[in-house]
């Protein structure tokens, strides 16, 4: 049998439907549009460490998809990573590289580096030359102390003492660049962060809902989910729905589970 | 659901209408033409800004005792369905009615032009009422003049005149056709599979009736873009009378009852442990 | 015209009280036609696991038959069924292997765990997971069936009233959508049993 039957893939991309969605595409067939984080992400560094945040909009063409998403990611107990752009790619990118992150570990017994996994990050995407559309904000703590860095899709990197990413990026810099400053203390640096992801989520349409906020201090971080919720849900039914009419059902079919039951195997089981 | 169906019923009658506008006498109102180089190119794009609502079935036929005209009613841009009672069949006098397929706003303008500005004027300088030959006939010209600019329309004019029935297909390219029976739109080739199949020049009006019904149906279930109501009106030597508007989601179980006993059918066998 | 289009099709998933609901539509079409009105979208990975894949027919049914395959190997070498959650990540892995030439497929994920917790889940086309704690929805009636849910959801629902709010919301959302409905598949999951319904529903 050949390889392509057993249908495990080994890992990396497929391309085999490619022919037939290019012939699709030249008959006029519209592609579709992939779920997108529009994004508000930013992260700073601060005297102890490092303070990355998000939004909480996950869209997809003019929808708002997912209301409340994650957009920080784990990297390693010591870096985590902000995500834009293509949402599948975000999350296939950061996973892909912290398991690698996690192989290392167990190989180096040490603690990841930051560097370490922006390299990986960026050597990905510059492979792919932009078609993996991940746009990131990298941030951790090491043993050569807090690191805050911006990935493009393309694979370019800057190292920045604060930055700012996705859609509402401009919006979000625009307090960073009035408000930021060196040695800012643990609450300054959330409150600041947290009023930068607010900024996206009021003036730029493709960031919204919360802020979820993360803390990487030396040796300890701090995920904070929903941090802040600027933007509650006003318009709650106060009653329930009646309906005119019952829904008709023109067939029913019961199929009754079984218990799950544990089988414990007696020490005479039959052996082979 | 039930749907809500006022929508469909019709107005006060034509007969007596006064008119008092005479002054545009009986010339198709024109329209400036738009100053672009790209004449063609803007077309395009201006029919993409208003898409019109396409699908839609319609149906008339003429039998012994006058002509059937039916039609469904909803309204669709793209998939998403913008009303389910749309009135398609236009009643341009007592004796005359349009059915409506294409761009609603085109057939809608040009149905109320050919009632007010042409047969209703044709009948004051002549003291007689528009034959249905010549009101086609002067609509696939008001039509063919606009050739190529960008209408929509897909129509057939049923009526009674001197001569008897008359029915006629008119649409915006130009065409004009006389024929027994027709079908327009979208959900077309459904009805006329159903109205082929049971077409008799001597039916009787409940006969013809209920044939115009199950083809509307029938175009309603197989066509994603028809639906709503089938309403069905008779031409006659009296002029046209509505005669039904049913509800197509009850028709369906009308026509297809649920078998008793399929429902509610328990299976109590434990599955595979 | 949107290849998600060419055949029509809604899926919700709604989460109740220790149960589950995930409801579709009956309709094949291609493009305005219709071609069957007993089609099958939902299919039963095991017992108390669903899979709903909206798109073009063909790539979900593909995409169905290797994850059942990828399903049963697991089940030889484990001996037991996959988790929702792990079988929801085998159905992204799958997806996003072809990131460049995807399935037109968009997956809805319901499944009960060992402990009685329900676990919804959609993807888009590439496999970006969404984990929602209350309703998700895909086809071409998504939109409505946004609107819809969103209104009539509400926590901690027993089995009855969440396959009526699902029924009235699939129904009501496909009556506004040229290329879905023609009836409606529901099941209802609890820990005792699975409840499958036929609705009746518009048939244009």
């Amino acid at each position: 049998m050949s390889q392509a039957a057993i249908d495990v893939p080994k890992g990396g991309f497929s391309f085999d439907l490619c022919r037939r969605n290019d012939m699709l595409a030249k008959k006029g067939v519209q592609q579709p549009s992939y779920r997108k984080t529009g994004t508000t992400i930013v992260g700073l560094i601060f005297q102890d460490g490092v303070i990355l945040g998000a939004d909480t909009r996950a869209t997809e063409g003019p929808i708002v998809c997912d209301k409340n998403c994650e957009k920080i990611h784990y990297m390693a107990p010591n870096i985590y990573c902000c995500g834009a752009g293509t949402a599948a790619d975000t999350e296939a990118v950061t996973d892909m590289v912290s398991s690698q992150l996690q192989l290392h570990r167990y190989h180096t017994g040490r603690e990841s580096r930051v560097v370490t996994a922006l390299t990986l990050l960026k050597k990905h995407l510059f492979s792919y030359q932009g078609h993996v559309s991940a746009a990131l904000v990298l941030g951790g703590v090491d043993v050569t102390g807090p690191h805050l860095h911006t990935i493009y899709p393309h694979g370019s990197t800057d190292t920045l003492p604060f930055a700012t990413m996705g859609s509402g990026s401009l919006a979000a810099m625009s307090i960073f660049e009035s408000k930021y400053k060196e040695g800012l203390t643990r609450d300054e640096g959330i409150k600041l962060v947290t009023e930068a992801i607010c900024s996206g989520i009021f003036n730029d349409l493709g960031s919204g809902s919360n802020v979820d906020v993360c803390v990487i201090t030396k040796g300890h971080k701090e995920y904070l989910r929903n941090h802040l919720s600027p933007t509650p849900r006003t318009y709650v039914s106060a009653k329930d729905y009646t309906f005119s009419k019952k829904t008709e059902v023109l067939l029913t079919k019961i199929i009754p589970l079984t218990e799950k039951v544990e089988v414990i195997e007696a020490g005479d089981a039959m052996e082979e | 659901m039930k749907l809500d169906t006022s929508g469909l019923e019709s107005a006060a009658p034509l007969v007596g209408a006064s008119s008092g506008f005479l002054d545009g006498f009986a010339d198709a109102p024109s329209f400036e033409v738009p100053t672009t180089n790209d004449f063609d190119g803007f077309q395009k794009e201006a029919i993409q800004m208003v898409k019109p609502a396409k699908g839609t079935t319609t149906l008339a036929f003429i039998f012994k005792d006058g002509v059937m005209v039916a039609a469904d009613s909803r309204a669709s841009m793209g998939g998403y369905i913008s009303s389910q009672s749309v009135k398609k069949i236009i009643e341009i006098n007592p004796y005359m009615l349009g059915t409506m397929a294409g761009g609603a706003a085109d057939c809608q303008f040009w149905h109320r032009n050919l009632g007010i500005k042409v047969c209703r004027l044709h009948e004051l300088a002549n003291k007689r009422r528009i034959s249905v030959t010549g009101a086609s006939k002067l609509l696939a010209n008001i039509l063919y003049s606009y050739r190529g600019m960008g209408l929509s329309v897909g129509t057939m004019i049923a009526g009674w005149d001197e001569t008897g029935p008359g029915l006629y297909y008119v649409d915006s390219e130009g065409g004009r056709l006389k024929g027994m029976r027709f079908s327009v739109g979208s959900g077309s080739p459904y009805a006329y599979g159903v109205l082929d199949d049971g077409y008799r020049y001597d039916m009787s009006v409940e006969e013809a009736a209920e044939l115009a019904r199950r083809a509307i149906y029938h175009a309603t279930f197989r066509d994603g873009a028809s639906g709503g109501v089938a309403s069905v009106y008779h031409v006659g030597p009296n002029g046209w009378k509505k005669l039904s508007g049913d509800d197509v989601g009850e028709l369906h179980y009308h026509y297809y009852p649920v078998v008793e006993g399929a429902v509610e059918q328990e299976m109590v066998e434990v599955a595979a442990a | 015209m949107s290849i998600f289009e060419y055949n029509g099709s809604a899926l919700i998933a709604m989460v109740g009280k220790n149960c589950f609901a995930i409801a579709s539509d009956r309709r094949l079409g291609v493009q305005l036609q219709t071609v069957a009105t007993d089609f099958k979208r939902i299919n039963q990975v095991h017992d108390r696991l669903f899979i709903g894949l909206s798109g073009l027919a063909t790539d979900a049914q593909t995409l169905y038959q290797r994850l059942m395959f990828r399903h049963k190997l697991y089940q030889l070498r484990e001996e037991r069924d996959m988790k929702p959650e792990t079988f929801a990540s085998l159905v992204s892995a799958i997806l996003y292997e072809k990131r460049f030439g995807p399935y037109f497929c968009q997956p809805v994920i319901a499944g009960l765990s060992d402990e009685d917790r329900p676990f919804i889940c959609t993807m888009d086309s590439i496999g970006a997971k969404e984990l929602a704690k209350d309703f998700v929805v895909a086809g071409t009636a998504s939109e409505s069936l946004y609107g819809a849910c969103e209104a009539m959801f509400k926590p901690d629902m027993e089995a009855e009233e969440l396959f009526e709010i699902v029924s009235q919301a699939l129904l009501s959302s496909v009556d506004r959508d040229c290329l879905s409905g023609w009836g409606g598949h529901v099941f209802v999951v609890t820990p005792t049993e699975v409840k499958e319904r036929i609705l009746k529903g518009r048939m244009d």
